[in-house]
């Protein structure tokens, strides 16, 4: 036995090394992703497979096709959040990659305080949802906030309703997750910015280039792949708003404000029908697939594009 | 002295329990133990629950409860998910139709016998009773009761209005809303933004319309009352209360307006009876307002019930099964029930207490009066907003039309009719 495992040692001590060596990688990379990979498919699936039973109160068993999903697509909460989700997505989304962007041209101007600038419009980013949604509830109250403020200065015939108008409400969210995630566009706006080829933007100099050509055809261009990753990141957020929500106007005024993650929400845990909440999270990730599976075929052209040159 | 007699009558029930056998078995050699949760966790509440498990100690228990601070929902995630893990608390806050629903999911304790023993049944709400026994068992008892539909009136705002008659049908409601408005009120409907507010402003137009018709529409659910005259009127009275209700206010709770409404400058709350404590606790003073029943056409009070309650789950310990036999007696209890009301501003579930003694509010003795009367005229109904007329998914159904037609005016009476029918179907 001792001289088994003597021969063992001798001939596998290459081997031993590199699996030791690559022990670390393995560990770091592997383990953790796997991890999360059981966890996301198992309870994705899951949720799938609950969809489609009676559940109620609890998980049961049973099969009932698509009756859960027949009759979330067929409440008013579902659709009006469907609509708000389209008009909130896309509204935060282009409004936010602008804000960001200009805010990351505006600093890149070599100016001075530039760390206190960056620092104050990524805060935001640190602050939570919950937060971000109480204080804007109470700054968009007119009986109590920004109109209230204006009117007492005098202009008294000033309005700002939007928080408890029907109609304009879900703009009140888009200019809270505005105010929120604009600094972090910007962050990476700025990345792109400085990394861009300092001989390209010389060139252009001595070619004569005023500074809003020089932006619009030689530095935004070079860009493009990170407004793409804003964009991605930003449209996932959008779908899975949650926290900001509930605490700015909780679906309201009536039911005008809802969006698909507080129906799914309000489904399982507030109606006890988890069938039907399962349901329309399904319908949720349905629709993140709608928008990553693009990405996921753009990324992958370019990088066969890429190996290709 | 009423109290007196009960307190022999249960005395007399506790020692008919010990001769029952499953009871006496356990509680022969063990000492009583309970595993409670609720959401009880702080302010009167947490005051309220905490009183109660030091009476359980005082009687020998060992009192083991979990509060789960935060909405109802919560508590419910914690009850879920110790129900499917197969070892759910021996007791549980519960209530309305929810007893029902969530009985159905994992075996509860018939009480039969110790509420029999203590002679409760005689001296608690028909409908409300009904909800404890689903399948003719009690497996749940009510611990306390507030009003969903108490009119708070604003002494100030009443001097305003040169009114000092206190409105008793809905005719006379929209005079002094209106002599408010001339007379200087900005708001004669002080309000909160939340679901259940605007709930509670349609369940006190209808239950105050005609009870009956409350009872066939919100509580069976029957088709022709839901389409009924009474349920458009009711729509027709909650715009007008809508119109005289800050626009402004957002989602924030009723308690934001607490000071306009104490001020003057908002006239009436519709609102439940835990708002007197929200009031005193803001530090207002009782004669700066009035708590009257909410406004009746038939001028007979009418009482919308709401209600908390213990649940009872199997359990096969015996000091567990000792400790709900202990628990059961304790919620019956007139003078455990009189420490609990009197520290949360509710009443008592038991209709036979005495209000009058000291450590009770006149807003308490007008509710408890309000609720003997209304149950002796039928006129004592299960609240729709504070789910206990129906199950959650059904009451947020419904719900979700009353608010969308508070907040938006462009919906009509009759339209509105129409979405709650739609609504009722939808979700069963």
């Amino acid at each position: 036995m001792t001289n088994t495992v003597a021969i063992a040692a001798r001939t596998g001590r290459p081997a031993t090394s590199s699996v030791m060596g690559r022990l670390p990688e393995f560990l770091t990379i592997w383990v953790p992703l796997l991890l999360s990979a059981a966890h996301l498919i198992s309870f994705s699936l899951w949720t799938i497979w609950i969809s489609f039973t009676p559940s109620t109160l609890v998980p049961v068993s049973g099969w009932v096709g698509l009756r859960n999903y027949t009759s979330v697509l067929a409440t008013r909460n579902w659709n009006i959040a469907f609509d708000n989700l389209l008009l909130f997505g896309s509204a935060f989304v282009l409004l936010s990659l602008a804000t960001g962007l200009i805010l990351a041209i505006l600093i890149d101007q070599r100016i001075r305080g530039e760390n206190v600038l960056r620092s104050i419009f990524l805060y935001p980013l640190a602050v939570s949802y919950v937060v971000t949604g109480t204080v804007w509830s109470w700054l968009l109250n007119p009986g109590l906030g920004i109109q209230k403020l204006v009117q007492d200065l005098g202009w008294t015939s000033f309005r700002f309703d939007w928080l408890v108008d029907r109609d304009m409400a879900i703009w009140t969210i888009v200019i809270a997750a505005i105010w929120q995630s604009s600094g972090f566009a910007m962050a990476l706006f700025l990345a792109g910015l400085r990394s861009v080829d300092a001989d390209l933007v010389k060139a252009a100099q001595i070619d004569g280039a005023g500074p809003v050509r020089m932006y619009r055809r030689v530095i935004l261009p070079t860009l493009w792949p990170i407004t793409i990753t804003v964009i991605v990141i930003q449209l996932q957020f959008a779908i899975s708003t949650f926290d900001l929500v509930r605490a700015l106007t909780n679906g309201g005024p009536g039911i005008a404000t809802q969006l698909p993650a507080l129906v799914v929400y309000d489904l399982m845990f507030q109606r006890g029908l988890l069938g039907r909440g399962a349901a329309a999270a399904v319908l949720m990730l349905l629709i993140l697939l709608a928008v990553l599976l693009p990405y996921a075929a753009w990324r992958h052209l370019q990088r066969r594009r890429a190996n290709h040159a | 002295m009423p109290i007196t007699t009960t307190r022999r009558r249960l005395l007399a029930g506790a020692a008919a329990t010990l001769a029952l056998p499953a009871f006496a078995r356990a509680q022969s050699g063990v000492k009583p133990r309970l595993t409670a949760i609720s959401q009880w966790s702080a302010g009167s509440d947490g005051a309220a629950i905490t009183a109660l498990g030091k009476k359980f100690e005082e009687r020998g228990g060992i009192w083991q409860h979990s509060p789960v601070p935060g909405f109802t929902t919560e508590m419910m995630n914690k009850l879920r998910a110790q129900i499917i893990a197969g070892d759910p608390p021996a007791c549980s806050q519960l209530k309305g139709p929810e007893i029902a629903a969530w009985s159905k999911i994992a075996p509860t304790v018939n009480l039969d016998s110790v509420v029999a023993a203590a002679g409760y049944e005689k001296v608690v709400a028909p409908d409300l009773a009904k909800l404890h026994k689903p399948g003719g068992k009690w497996i749940a008892l009510p611990l306390q009761i507030y009003s969903t539909n108490m009119l708070f009136l604003s002494k100030r705002a009443m001097d305003k209005a040169k009114a000092d008659k206190v409105p008793v049908t809905w005719a006379d409601f929209n005079d002094l809303a209106e002599k408010m408005k001339s007379g200087g009120v900005t708001y004669p409907i002080a309000n909160g933004g939340t679901r259940p507010d605007d709930g509670q402003k349609f369940e006190a137009s209808l239950a105050g319309i005609s009870p009956t018709a409350y009872r066939a529409a919100i509580m069976n659910l029957d088709k022709k009352a839901l389409a009924g005259p009474e349920v458009k009127a009711a729509f027709a009275q909650v715009r007008k209360i809508a119109d005289w209700m800050d626009p402004n206010v957002g989602a924030q709770p009723f308690a934001t307006n607490a000071k306009r409404f104490i001020d003057g400058d908002m006239g009436m709350m519709i609102q439940g009876g835990w708002a007197q404590g929200v009031l005193r606790n803001a530090g207002f003073k009782l004669e700066d307002f009035i708590i009257t029943p909410g406004p009746s056409d038939n001028s007979k009070p009418v009482f919308l019930l709401n209600a908390d309650a213990f649940i009872f789950w199997e359990r096969k310990e015996p000091d567990l099964q000792a400790g709900q036999a202990l628990m059961a007696q304790l919620v019956m209890d007139p003078a455990i029930q009189t420490m609990y009301s009197q520290i949360t501003g509710s009443i008592p579930v038991r209709t036979d207490v005495d209000l009058s003694g000291e450590g009770w509010s006149d807003g308490q003795r007008r509710t408890a009066a309000a609720l003997k009367d209304a149950v002796a005229n039928n006129q004592a109904v299960l609240s729709l907003a504070h789910n206990m007329a129906q199950e959650n998914g059904l009451t947020a159904a419904m719900i979700d039309v009353l608010t969308e037609y508070v907040k938006n005016k462009t919906i009509k009476p009759e339209q509105a009719v129409t979405r709650l029918a739609e609504a009722v179907e939808g979700a069963r």
